[in-house]
């Protein structure tokens, strides 16, 4: 037996549940010392965004396009092609995650605005993406299956773009709002 | 040397219970006792079940024999009370969220299951070299609920991370709190499953103690400066407008 693993056999039960209390002591600081970062930026919502082409993603995703592609293409070449869309449009589904997750954060964060109208806008872009992170994971979910398994056929993924739309205008809202705010003031 | 480590439990015993006076008080000042009743019921179960012990363990009453016998009591009431401030943090985050709610229910409910099964199985298959029973007993036992809290703390952490779901700054530090004192509990339960020697196991009670005070400092602190994440405002409020004017063109084209 490996040196390694036989000195892991040899310790004690307590000494590992020691090890893990001492892991998770060291996970919860890390995610406190985290959480106490500096002040987000609206400008790094909106670059985000802006970097995405989503009209790349629904022409990867569209039900259409794949009957058109089905009935120009040997079968063969049909399920290589899509199998290489799939992994394609999992890039982007992963993009839209990681959107969504800064958007939550903004969102979370704004919520804590003074100005009520704020705060309310924070409350709906931080509900609206949870919601797209949701839809993202299960999307990025369906997409390796389709990756994996090409001949299977599952729901297009048209709400996730729905709901990127969505969170742009809440966005577009919020930028406008906290503008007016500063200009009265 | 014996004088020191007296001192040093006994501030270890009481500071905590004298802070957590401080932490209800706060959270009577705030009126956070409606929005989070059970953990206000813990914390005044646990000034109220020190003060217990603490009259009981008084020689001049002559009820020491009855010690353990009311230690084990409170410590299984506050066991529960800290499943249900856990609880109270889970239906805190998700008050606001309802399409994840359903989604968060039922792997809460796979995950309690996995970590119950899980500490039963580590129960079973450890094998404890205690030669007192109670204490073999309990150490069982409370080592199986130690895995179960600690499990269901991180649980929260990433779930709530993972759907980029924010823990307001109160239940975050609730959460870490209790996070921290599982870990020091599933340690000093550990061990207390080995055979110690006396100068260890002197040592080793200063753990479950000097972790709750960590606890509870750290209650106190996010009572005190509860964390807020600021946003930073737009040097150039025209040219942003533009730009979000172009971005939802593009999604509307």
């Amino acid at each position: 037996m490996e040196p390694g693993i036989e000195a892991i056999f040899a310790m004690s039960p307590a000494a590992i549940y020691i090890g893990l209390a001492v892991l998770v002591v060291i996970a919860l600081t890390s995610v406190a010392v985290r959480q106490r970062r500096g002040p987000l930026a609206l400008d790094h919502a909106r670059s985000l965004m802006g970097s995405l082409d989503i009209e790349a993603f629904r022409n990867l995703v569209d039900p259409e396009e794949e009957i058109f592609l089905r009935s120009c293409l040997p079968a063969d070449e049909f399920l290589k092609i899509k199998r290489e869309r799939a992994w394609a449009a999992l890039a982007y589904a992963r993009a839209l995650s990681h959107i969504a997750l800064q958007f939550s954060r903004f969102g979370n964060a704004a919520r804590g605005s003074d100005d009520p109208s704020l705060a309310e806008l924070g409350k709906q872009i931080a509900a609206d993406a949870v919601e797209m992170r949701m839809l993202a994971l299960a999307t990025m979910g369906r997409l390796f299956i389709i990756a994996t398994f090409p001949s299977l056929r599952l729901p297009s993924p048209q709400s996730l773009i729905e709901h990127h739309g969505r969170s742009i205008g809440l966005l577009a809202r919020y930028s406008m709002l906290q503008s007016a705010r500063r200009q009265t003031s | 040397m014996i004088h020191w480590y007296n001192l040093v439990l006994l501030y270890l015993w009481i500071a905590p219970h004298l802070l957590l006076t401080w932490v209800a008080f706060l959270l009577l000042k705030r009126r956070l006792h409606v929005k989070y009743p059970v953990f206000f019921g813990y914390v005044c179960y646990e000034i109220i079940e020190f003060v217990l012990l603490f009259l009981v363990s008084q020689r001049n009453l002559n009820l020491g024999a009855y010690y353990a016998h009311i230690y084990l009591g409170t410590l299984a009431i506050s066991t529960a009370l800290r499943f249900g401030v856990i609880q109270e943090i889970f239906d805190n985050i998700f008050r606001e969220q309802k399409q994840s709610e359903t989604v968060a229910r039922v792997s809460l409910r796979w995950t309690t299951l996995f970590l119950v099964t899980l500490a039963i199985l580590c129960s079973v298959f450890s094998s404890g070299h205690t030669s007192s029973t109670l204490i073999a007993g309990t150490a069982w036992v409370e080592r199986g609920v130690a895995i179960i809290q600690c499990g269901l703390v991180l649980f929260l952490f990433l779930f709530s991370g993972l759907l980029g779901l924010s823990l307001q700054s109160y239940a975050f530090g609730m959460a870490f709190g209790f996070g921290v004192l599982s870990s020091v509990e599933l340690a000093n339960w550990a061990m207390h499953t080995e055979d110690l020697s006396v100068s260890a196991a002197k040592v080793l009670n200063l753990l479950p103690t000097g972790g709750y005070h960590v606890a509870v400092v750290v209650w106190l602190g996010y009572l005190i400066i509860p964390a807020r994440i600021r946003i930073q405002h737009s040097e150039r409020p025209m040219a942003e407008m533009k730009e979000w004017n172009l971005a939802l063109k593009r999604f509307l084209l």
